[in-house]
């Protein structure tokens, strides 16, 4: 006898619950939010306006933040599968404890808080950091860089939060080509870098594409790496969103920014999903 | 097309001698079968031969040529693996151009010459399918198409057919054969299958714990095995225990005289292989090798009869006959009933 399958149905109840219950409704409270009236000095003004959204589209101060926000996330998406792609390739083919150590010092920076890193980056970065103390010694360079406050500096520390992700997600699957189509390859005279960008690198496109959304994602939504690394001058959607709500107590147009955030963020990740399902 | 000879090839991983100092020529032309049980060194000893493990010692001369340290992409040995290891990503005539290509061949010769390789193998008509889209026996063709296409010097098999359902591994079993043939490629091909070792090999070489136990044609292997584990492992086999004594004749434990057509000094063993056994419903009146004892039980198998029949001294004996010749010997299937049987002294093979 086979029980139906709505028992199992009936094991996610809890977990799509807390979802709903947790998630889906501060959602919905947000969206009703950013539909509000924003009036100084009053807290919560009922109303039906699109009047947030129309600001957002109008003033130039909130568009350049989208728009820095869309070229940041795209560029250290970018670097990270660049730098990403080759180590995976090298991790997967190592084995033993080579291995376990090199996956140890991918994982170990997520054990720590974007905080405390971008705070490390900061004194790697600062006038008097490390990087300018040995830039200067060296005779590299005659004064400090200036690399923090910029978007240089927001460049580096966020591809360096999102990498370890990146790396781990084409790791699994560089694991998981077959290692008989790499022999194949070398048997038909492919040297090993034309092995990597005619077999090896085609095969995980998929992956390739999956990793880009996380960091994509992730980088969308960055705070504490661009608050931290590049001062009061460099805007990202989620700190403007803050702002608006924390600073200006302007919860409507801080609710309206958040739902543009989470609107672009998921189109862009559902056509990148439609696009690697219909090419693979 | 071109020549092996392998010397005192080795490679040990820790205190493991996955090959352990072996010798092997291959003639051109030739097609050599090494099989043995997992773990015999088979896989090793072929992916050194490739290039993809570098041997601790020994040497690999291919057609006069010294490669036993030649990255694999310049062996120019064709690849035939067990699950095909085609590229996902690239359609048939891709991937049977790839060797062709990565060798520089000029663009105008690339189609005709894989629409040779192809048609080798009967797919010509599947040039713009992924791999993915075909079966496994024709994913295994264009492997093969795409092995040859480069015209390698070697063609080396690994386990080709482990991974098709038995009709179809009949089939290309025999497809290959005849290419092997036609084409006159010499031909390495591993397998722990020893029906398909025995159909397509010139030569077979049997393998143990990284040693060659024995190199022969199948007929060697089968009749005149070098030892217990070559008989054991070769078909099917009775082994008596016992000794040669004074009279010549081989004495078992359980009192069955044996007399053999050669008597190598201090056998213990005495192997006779099932389809040697004959049976009468009544005793022979002369002869060699003629044995009382019982039936025990039968098996079917298809067209043969499998028939365990036990000794006097307790010993148990498998035959295998036709049910034609058991109805003209009269001999009924009742458990416990009477049967005698005779052996050809040449069938008895002492070890």
């Amino acid at each position: 006898m086979q029980t139906k399958p709505i028992g199992a149905a009936a094991l996610l109840i809890p977990a799509t619950g807390l979802v709903l219950v947790f998630m889906g409704l501060p959602l919905i409270y947000l969206f009703r939010y950013s539909l509000n009236q924003y009036v100084p000095g009053e807290f919560i003004v009922d109303g039906f306006t699109l009047e947030n959204y129309r600001i957002f589209f109008s003033e130039a101060y909130y568009l350049t933040g989208m728009w820095t926000t869309l070229l940041m996330a795209g560029a250290v998406t970018i670097l990270c599968i660049t730098l990403g792609l080759p180590i995976a390739n090298w991790i997967a083919r190592q084995s033993g404890t080579l291995k376990t150590i090199l996956l140890m010092a991918v994982i170990l920076p997520l054990f720590i808080s974007n905080a405390v890193r971008a705070a490390g980056w900061m004194v790697a970065f600062g006038q008097a950091g490390v990087l300018n103390y040995v830039l200067l010694q060296l005779g590299l360079i005659s004064e400090p860089l200036q690399i923090m406050q910029t978007p240089i500096a927001v460049f580096i520390g966020m591809t360096a939060v999102n990498l370890p992700y990146v790396v781990l997600t084409l790791q699994s699957i560089f694991e998981g080509l077959d290692e008989n189509i790499d022999f194949a390859a070398a048997s038909l005279g492919a040297q090993p870098l034309q092995s990597f960008f005619l077999v090896r690198l085609p095969q995980v496109v998929p992956g390739i594409l999956a990793a880009s959304m996380l960091s994509f994602i992730l980088a969308m939504n960055a705070y504490a790496t661009p608050v931290l690394l590049g001062g009061p001058s460099f805007r990202m959607m989620a700190p403007m969103v803050v702002v608006e709500i924390m600073n200006k107590a302007n919860w409507p147009l801080g609710a309206a920014l958040a739902f543009i955030l989470l609107a672009t963020t998921v189109a862009i990740s559902i056509l990148a999903a439609l696009f690697i399902r219909r090419r693979y | 097309m071109a020549n092996i000879a392998i010397s005192g090839l080795n490679k040990t991983y820790g205190s493991f001698r996955a090959v352990d100092f072996i010798d092997l020529n291959v003639q051109e032309g030739e097609f050599v079968i090494v099989l043995g049980p997992s773990g015999c060194g088979k896989t090793t000893t072929l992916r050194m031969l490739a290039g993809f493990i570098e041997p601790d010692g020994g040497q690999v001369i291919l057609g006069g040529r010294d490669i036993t340290y030649e990255p694999p992409y310049r062996r120019n040995i064709g690849l035939v693996f067990q699950n095909y290891a085609l590229f996902p990503h690239l359609t048939i005539f891709e991937n049977v151009a790839f060797g062709l290509r990565r060798r520089g061949v000029n663009h105008s010769e690339i189609t005709p010459r894989v629409k040779d390789a192809l048609s080798l193998v009967d797919l010509s008509h599947l040039t713009d399918r992924l791999p993915r889209q075909l079966s496994g026996g024709q994913q295994q063709r264009v492997a093969i198409a795409r092995a040859i296409a480069i015209r390698p010097d070697v063609l080396l098999l690994d386990e080709p057919l482990s991974n098709l359902d038995a009709k179809l591994r009949l089939q290309v079993r025999d497809e290959l054969r005849s290419l092997q043939k036609r084409l006159g490629i010499t031909t390495i091909m591993v397998t722990h299958d020893q029906d398909e070792a025995m159909s397509v090999g010139d030569r077979l070489v049997l393998m143990r714990s990284g040693r060659i136990e024995q190199i022969g044609s199948p007929d060697d292997l089968y009749n005149r095995p070098a030892n217990r584990f070559v008989a054991d492992f070769i078909g099917r086999t009775n082994f008596l225990r016992g000794r040669i004594e004074k009279d010549q004749a081989f004495h078992s434990e359980g009192g069955i005289v044996l007399t053999s057509a050669s008597q190598p000094p201090g056998a213990t063993e005495a192997m006779i292989r099932p389809e040697a056994i004959r049976v009468r419903s009544v005793p022979e009146q002369s002869g060699p090798n003629a044995i009382s004892g019982t039936i025990h039980g039968h098996v079917f198998l298809g067209g043969l009869i499998e028939l365990a029949i036990d000794m006097p001294g307790g010993e148990r004996i498998t035959g295998v006959i036709s049910p034609r010749e058991l109805e003209e010997a009269g001999v009924k299937l009742i458990p416990n009933a009477p049967v005698y049987i005779s052996v050809a002294p040449k069938d008895v093979v002492l070890l």
